[in-house]
């Protein structure tokens, strides 16, 4: 259920140029469960979108359906959904279960699937929350030179684009220190330093502001202040997404029930409280007037 | 559990912390073999050896009281190893060839434990992988030493929650119940985080082939 109000201040912040282009998506947890319900939206080059929603709403499974992760299924366009499960064909199901995909989700008008996997995989990249998770080499120096060894660079341009991801997320000269040797903080940072370092496009950022104490995380807001890529950030801090974000979406029930601009869609009280939100304090207390970043 | 729990003292800048990785290991894998070599109830060579290794330890500058600590946690399982000599033969003998197998898994593991102390862990990965062994084998070493640490303190995590709600002393049966119950979990959420590191591994461009180590 799209809110009117939200629908149409949502037309502007729309870009021309389009970097990702979700369409119908659906899919389902093999326990028989709908994590997403015809997913629709589109993200313009340079655009920074946040993605907001209850615990549960489905923000992980989305992300990652961008980068061939995960695979859904377009639902059929002349059926229509009434309430929980969506009408997927049956066999529709089966090929998504196959990874057969009609262009649920494009990326740079390449359709996701296991055969475009890698080449998806160039331009988005993904953060996830857990950086143990993602953290796996036994140097920080390692960790972000694994995705430039995977795109097959030459050593020089690897070192360079380790050496430029450290310095951006302001961690020179820990190369050759274990992640287990570093703060929380600090291998969130080298996360983001290892999927910098493959320069995507798109960043998909999974809760990056989780667990930071509050210089920590306003390191990373300037971090991704700075940094060029259009981005899609699933994040319970609303203080951050009015402070990076000019549009935000909405996903509750594995559905999109907004999309507009951030200030609009995070001062409505009711859409706010219906989606098991609230409205940023900073809107409450009347200090924030604008969703304009860097004001 | 400290990040350091396996190599405490492998930053050190002894003479033996300088000394190249692969000559280091080879000379460990030299003893190993010389040890396991060493006849039953060769006493002057294990005694030679033993000096051999604890000198090389005291001038890695690896405390004392470090290496007893660590010989207590294998104590247990060698000792009961080694009586399984004497107890199969009705403590009718075999009490030398007990003494040796003491011997030669203290003196084997004291070479490995001056090994660890004196090469970082990735180091020591490189030189496994230069020495020629295999991918697979020096990518699972080093996963295994990555997330050996992030599941323990998980373990403690857990174990601290069940504490937290365990309000009397519970009897053996029931501590049994709960620690299998907990250890079940463990693995499942080993396995669910693997799929995820699975997954983050793809995501930044893994087709199946580990990057050569730098």
């Amino acid at each position: 259920m799209t809110s009117p109000a939200a629908t149409a201040s949502a037309q502007p912040t729309h870009s021309r140029a389009t970097i990702l282009k979700v369409d119908r998506l659906s899919y389902r947890y093999s326990s028989g469960q709908w994590a997403l319900a015809d997913v629709s939206f589109e993200i313009g080059l340079r655009e920074v979108v946040g993605l907001v929603g209850p615990n549960g709403a489905g923000k992980t499974t989305l992300l990652m359906h961008l980068n061939g992760l995960l695979f859904g299924v377009q639902r059929p366009m002349a059926q229509s959904a009434v309430t929980g499960v969506p009408p997927v064909a049956p066999a529709a199901i089966a090929a998504g279960s196959q990874g057969k995909t009609g262009g649920a989700v494009e990326v740079l008008g390449l359709a996701v699937s296991p055969a475009t996997a890698p080449e998806v995989r160039r331009i988005v990249g993904l953060m996830f929350q857990d950086p143990d998770d993602q953290l796996f080499c036994p140097t920080v120096g390692d960790d972000v030179a694994f995705g430039p060894k995977n795109l097959g660079f030459p050593k020089d341009e690897i070192k360079r684009r380790v050496a430029e991801a450290l310095a951006g997320v302001g961690l020179t000269g820990f190369e050759e220190r274990s992640p287990l040797q570093l703060s929380f903080g600090e291998r969130k940072r080298v996360c983001l330093a290892g999927v910098l370092a493959c320069e995507p496009d798109l960043l998909a950022l999974d809760e990056p502001s989780s667990n930071l104490d509050p210089r920590s995380r306003r390191g990373l807001i300037e971090i991704l202040r700075s940094c060029r890529a259009a981005q899609l950030i699933a994040t319970h801090d609303l203080e951050m997404i009015l402070d990076l974000c000019t549009r935000v979406l909405v996903l509750d029930g594995g559905r999109i029930q907004a999309d507009g601009r951030a200030f609009e869609i995070l001062s409505d009280e009711h859409l706010m409280r219906t989606h098991g939100l609230e409205v940023p304090l900073s809107i409450q207390l009347g200090g924030r007037k604008s969703t304009l970043p860097g004001k | 559990m400290r990040a350091d729990f396996l190599d405490r003292y492998a930053r050190g800048n002894t003479v033996f912390h300088r000394l190249n990785p692969r000559t280091k290991l080879l000379l460990v894998l030299l003893i190993v073999i010389g040890v396991l070599l060493t006849p039953v109830g060769a006493w002057p060579v294990f005694g030679c050896l033993a000096c051999g290794v604890y000198a090389a330890l005291v001038i890695a500058e690896i405390p004392t009281k470090y290496i007893l600590q660590r010989i207590g946690l294998l104590l247990p399982p060698v000792l009961g190893l080694a009586l399984s000599a004497p107890i199969s033969r009705g403590f009718q003998g075999g009490w030398e060839l007990a003494a040796t197998i003491t011997c030669r898994s203290l003196l084997t593991f004291s070479a490995g434990l001056w090994l660890v102390n004196t090469t970082p862990f990735e180091t020591l990965l490189g030189a496994m992988a230069r020495l020629g062994l295999p991918n697979r084998f020096v990518e699972l070493l080093a996963f295994m030493y990555r997330y050996t640490f992030v599941v323990f303190d998980e373990l403690a995590r857990m174990r601290t929650g069940q504490r937290s709600r365990t309000f009397s002393k519970p009897g053996l049966f029931a501590l049994w119940i709960s620690n299998a119950s907990l250890l079940g979990m463990l693995l499942i959420r080993s396995l669910n985080r693997a799929e995820r590191i699975h997954g983050a591994m793809c995501s930044r461009g893994w087709t199946g082939r580990m990057p050569e180590q730098s």
